[in-house]
């Protein structure tokens, strides 16, 4: 396996497919930002909509646009009038009194066109009311319901209101710690060959494994960390997955030091490969259980550490499974190519 | 001769030759009590949450000057004559079992320490109790292994800080919201998950050291 080229090929064609499809698609159509973004009962309120990616000029003037309440109640704007490509404007009339009797009410901001399809932005509004009476509010409230919604039939990957282009980032940091996970289970099964058999070669494939392992842990966080700056506000939130790689890769790192406090060969092989298995053992609780018993920022939290079936359409499952596939395959060249070295090495001290 | 009554002779074994030896043990009460000192000395008044986080903190690190002599105290020929005289995995049990009893009566006396001089603010005493006993075996049977490891190894204290420390950290997580509660900083549901959590855990580790003990030994 490691000296044939077909796998490392077939990782290297993944890869530039999921840069390319995984740089290049465009998002769907959205709404970047709406203003005002406050608005009293009985006025009439313009909303200055910027679109993301829109082009509404494409529209054929077809653009509705509705503020939402709640699936019973929403608004639909008395005239939408079009400024250009990513520019609209929407002029509500604001009843005297809302079907809520809540203060403040936060609605959110739904348009529709054929040619763009059907964006939202939720919260994109709050409606403050002076005088508070729901029943009131429903009698006079005149529904328009949301119905013949267009959808986006182009290739392109949902637009989300925090995530924005950043979307992207999924087939980088996701399948790095897909890829980082898979060395490290390849580097435990050769730590358990080499405690079965003896043979050396297994403890080099072993320490390689984990090279590689670590190596795509630390480039995980980095792209992982950039992220939670643009989406969460800081490099490092405390989040638990966040912990639990610090922990892995420190678990790691002390793999490597402990093998490089001895000289004999055979005495270090086996004294790594011990504490691999006994620290993969203490891992797994930090894998499998800990983040299904606290939250996380993380998608998916509260009960799955990994994905929600939510966050993934299909034109992004097209790109992120071959990205895992890809990742994984560059991860294991990787390795061997330090495994190579290692025997390279190995044999040169021997000779001299 | 059964594997009860070897460890229990290995126990026996090693409580003599720590009180023989005094040194040891006073070192660790010594360092216990010189560290809530300055604990004191430099905060003079410790909220509780940083009294709870302190009091693992201390006991973690006096837990590694404790138990990073488990392997080396006795020169290599006499190990070797253990483990040709017993099972060696008694050997390993024992240490683990002493060392569990010394780490709980370290854990007591930070206890102790730290209640005589910034006041006690334990609510819940068992579930206290009960936290620090699952953390000492944790601690215990984590550091013995990996001491076990670092013993083979020259520089071996800074190998055992640095290889045990990721280790015992999701155990640390845990305990510090165990004791939370005992605090009654805070006011968890789930209690009994955690408890069993951490139950799981170290005996996930105890079985991990027990399966890999005997690759370990020989030489």
């Amino acid at each position: 396996m490691v000296y044939q080229t077909w796998w490392k090929a077939l990782g290297v064609v993944l890869l530039v497919y999921t840069f390319i499809a995984g740089l290049l698609i465009p998002l769907k159509p959205g709404i970047s930002s709406v203003h005002p973004s406050n608005a009293a009962t009985g006025e009439e309120v313009v909303l200055e909509i910027n679109g993301y990616n829109t082009l509404f000029t494409r529209s054929g003037e077809e653009v509705r646009a509705w503020l939402k309440m709640d699936d019973a109640y929403a608004l639909g704007a008395s005239g939408v009038e079009i400024v250009d490509d990513q520019h609209i404007r929407a002029r509500f009339y604001i009843p005297a009194f809302l079907p809520d009797s809540g203060r403040v009410r936060d609605f959110t901001l739904l348009l529709d066109d054929p040619f763009n399809g059907a964006c939202v932005l939720p919260s994109a509004v709050f409606i403050t009311q002076d005088s508070i009476d729901p029943a009131m509010g429903k009698a006079q409230w005149v529904n328009a319901p949301i119905k013949g919604l267009h959808a986006n039939d182009g290739l392109s990957f949902p637009f989300r209101n925090i995530l924005k282009e950043s979307i992207r980032n999924t087939y980088f940091h996701v399948p790095l710690w897909f890829a980082m996970v898979f060395l490290f289970l390849f580097s435990v099964g050769y730590s358990v060959r080499y405690l079965r058999t003896g043979t050396h070669d297994n403890d080099r494939r072993a320490h390689a494994l984990a090279v590689g392992g670590v190596l795509f842990g630390m480039m995980g966080l980095v792209t992982g960390a950039i992220w939670a700056k643009n989406t969460w506000g800081a490099y490092w939130s405390w989040d638990v997955k966040q912990n639990m790689t610090a922990i892995a890769l420190l678990i790691y790192f002390a793999y490597f030091i402990l093998r490089g406090s001895f000289e004999d060969p055979e005495k270090r092989a086996r004294l790594a490969a011990v504490y691999n298995l006994f620290a993969f053992v203490a891992l797994i609780p930090l894998i499998y259980v800990i983040p299904r018993l606290t939250d996380s920022l993380h998608p998916g939290s509260g009960g799955n550490p990994a994905f929600g079936s939510d966050d993934l359409d299909n034109t992004m499952r097209m790109v992120f499974y071959p990205a895992i596939l890809g990742w994984t395959l560059l991860g294991f060249w990787i390795a061997s190519v330090v495994y190579r070295m290692e025997r390279l090495r190995d044999r040169v001290l021997e000779f001299y | 001769m059964n594997m009860g009554k070897e460890i229990w002779n290995l126990l026996r074994k090693d409580l003599m030759l720590e009180l023989r030896m005094g040194y040891a043990l006073s070192g660790i009460l010594l360092y216990v009590f010189s560290t809530v000192f300055i604990v004191f000395a430099s905060f003079i008044q410790l909220p509780n949450t940083v009294w709870n986080i302190l009091f693992w903190v201390v006991l973690l690190f006096a837990s590694v000057n404790a138990i990073v002599k488990s392997f080396v105290q006795e020169s290599g020929n006499r190990q070797l004559y253990y483990y040709s005289l017993v099972n060696p995995v008694s050997v390993l049990l024992a240490k683990m079992a002493y060392n569990v009893g010394l780490l709980f009566l370290i854990s007591l006396l930070i206890w102790a320490g730290l209640a005589f001089v910034g006041g006690n603010p334990v609510r819940d005493p068992e579930l206290f109790l009960l936290a620090m006993f699952l953390g000492s075996s944790g601690f215990a049977i984590t550091f013995t292994f990996v001491s076990a490891i670092s013993a083979k190894a020259d520089h071996n204290s800074t190998l055992l800080a640095i290889m045990s420390f990721p280790l015992v950290i999701p155990i640390l997580m845990t305990l510090v919201k165990l004791s939370a509660n005992a605090l009654g900083l805070m006011n968890d549901t789930g209690l009994q998950k955690d408890i069993i959590l951490l139950c799981a855990m170290d005996g996930l580790l105890l079985g991990a050291a027990l399966i890999l003990f005997p690759f370990l030994w020989t030489d």
